[in-house]
C-alpha cells in the first residue's frame, strides 16, 4: 500500500505540496518545542540541557518501530523507501564541519530556519554561513570530487552490514536510546546551568 | 510518564525483535559501475555454451528459470529450478544465490526477465549471476530446431551439433515424462536452505 507517493502515482506538484505541508508540520512542533533556541543544541554539546538527543532520538525510534510493523502488517514497502548513499570518506569528513557548524552556530539546518523563520538575527548569520558554505561545496566540487566520492558502500544499512533482522536491530537501538536518555539526564545535573534560561 | 513511554517502546522493540523480519540486503553497487558491468558481454551466454554445461552435467552451475510455474511445468530446460520472477524480485535474494561457488544462469522466455534479475542480482553483490541471452525462445531455435544442412560437416560443427542433440534428447525426455514422475523430479530440485560446514554427520 505504502509508500503512497510510488503506489498512487502522485504527481511531482502534489509530492512537493505533502512535503510543504509535513516541512511545516515539522517547523511547527521545532518550534512549538523550543528548538528555535539556539541555547538548545549548544546544551547538547555542553551537557546542561540534552532535550535535543532526548527528542530527536525518541522521534528516530518512533518512525522505526512504527515504519517496521506497517512493513510487517504489508502496509508500506520499505524496499521502496529511498535510503541516503553512504560514502565513509564524505560521511567522516562531512560530519565533523557540520558538528563544527551545529556548536558554533547553535543550530542544525532545521532549527537554524525554524529560528530564521520567527526573525532570529543569529539564525539569520546561521543560514547565510550555510548557504556561503553550499556555495563553496559547489564551486570547489571538482578539485573535491574523487574526496566525496571514495568509500561508496551503497544504500546500505546498519542492520544488514551486522547481518541481524531489522526488528532485532530496532529493539536494540531502542535500548541504546534507553542508556543514553539515562545518562543523558545524569549529564544535565552533573553541568546544570541555572543562569542559562530558554528566555529570548 | 517518561518511564511509561520507554516501557512501551522496549516492549515494541521486543516485539519486532521477534518477529520474522529479513535481513536483506540493499543495493550494493554504484549505478554507474552497475550499468558498465551488465553491459559487457561476458555477464550473457548464449543457448550453446548453456547447453554444453548441461551435456556435460556440470556441478558449478545453477539455471534459473524466472517464467510462472505453469509454463515452468510444462517445458523447461534440464536441471533448471524455477522461481517466478515476481518472488525473485521481492524475496530475500541469499535463499537462492547462497552459494558463491555456483554461477546462476537466469532465463525466462525471452530476455527480458532474465536481464532484469540479473542487473537485480549484481547490484545487490552477487556477482555469480550471468544470463542465457534469448531466453527458451532461443534454446527452441538453436537447440531443438537445429539441424545441418550442408555438405561437408567439419569437427568443430561436429562437436557442436552433437551437444545440442543430446540438449534436445534431455530436454525431451524431462518434458515429457508422465505428470507424476515429473512432479516429483521438480520437487528434488528444489532450492534447501544452505546446509552449515562441518559439524557430526
Amino acid at each position: 500500500m505504502g509508500p503512497l507517493s510510488s503506489y498512487l502515482l502522485f504527481p511531482e506538484w502534489l509530492d512537493l505540496l505533502i512535503a510543504f505541508m509535513i516541512g511545516t508540520g515539522f517547523g511547527f512542533a521545532l518550534e512549538q518545542a523550543g528548538f528555535s533556541s539556539s541555547r538548545k543544541l549548544a546544551g547538547m554539546f555542553y551537557g546542561y540541557d540534552t532535550t535535543v538527543i532526548k527528542v530527536f532520538f525518541t522521534a528516530a525510534i518512533v518512525a522505526l518501530i512504527g515504519s517496521q510493523f506497517l512493513n510487517y502488517f504489508g502496509l508500506l514497502n520499505l524496499n521502496q523507501v529511498y535510503i541516503n548513499e553512504f560514502y565513509t570518506g564524505a560521511a567522516i569528513i562531512g560530519g565533523i564541519i557540520m558538528g563544527a557548524g551545529f556548536i558554533m552556530g547553535g543550530f542544525c539546518p532545521g532549527t537554524g530556519l525554524c529560528a530564521l523563520s520567527i526573525g532570529k538575527i543569529d539564525a539569520f548569520v546561521f543560514a547565510a554561513g550555510g548557504l556561503t558554505g553550499a556555495f563553496l561545496f559547489a564551486e570547489t566540487y571538482p578539485a573535491i570530487q574523487n574526496l566525496a566520492n571514495s568509500n561508496y558502500k551503497g544504500p546500505v544499512k546498519i542492520n544488514e552490514s551486522l547481518g541481524m533482522s531489522s526488528g532485532l536491530f530496532t529493539f536494540l537501538l531502542i535500548v541504546a536510546a534507553a542508556l543514553m536518555f539515562w545518562i543523558a539526564e545524569i549529564a544535565e545535573k552533573r553541568f546544570a546551568r541555572p543562569e542559562i534560561t530558554n528566555e529570548i | 510518564m517518561r518511564k511509561k513511554i520507554t516501557v512501551i517502546l522496549l516492549l515494541s522493540g521486543l516485539v519486532l525483535a521477534l518477529l520474522p523480519l529479513s535481513a536483506n540486503r540493499s543495493f550494493m553497487v554504484k549505478p554507474e559501475k552497475l550499468l558498465s558491468e551488465v553491459l559487457n558481454p561476458d555477464v550473457s551466454l548464449t543457448v550453446d555454451q548453456v547447453a554444453k554445461l548441461i551435456v556435460n552435467e556440470d556441478s558449478t552451475i545453477r539455471i534459473i528459470d524466472l517464467r510462472p510455474t505453469e509454463e515452468f511445468n510444462r517445458l523447461s530446460i534440464p536441471g533448471s529450478v524455477n522461481v517466478p520472477y515476481i518472488y525473485f524480485i521481492s524475496s530475500d535474494l541469499y535463499t537462492y544465490m547462497n552459494d558463491r561457488n555456483i554461477t546462476n544462469i537466469f532465463y525466462s522466455n525471452k530476455s527480458f526477465y532474465s536481464n532484469y534479475a540479473m542487473v537485480y542480482a549484481r547490484g545487490m553483490g552477487y556477482k555469480n549471476s550471468l544470463v542465457m541471452e534469448g531466453g527458451l525462445s532461443e534454446w527452441f531455435n538453436t537447440v531443438m530446431e537445429s539441424k545441418f544442412t550442408g555438405e561437408r560437416i567439419s569437427a568443430r560443427e561436429n562437436a557442436l551439433y552433437e551437444t545440442r542433440a543430446k540438449a534436445a534428447q534431455l530436454f525431451t525426455q524431462i518434458n515429457s515424462m508422465p505428470d507424476s514422475l515429473k512432479a516429483v523430479f521438480m520437487a528434488a530440485n528444489k532450492f534447501s536452505a544452505k546446509k552449515l560446514d562441518g559439524g557430526c554427520e
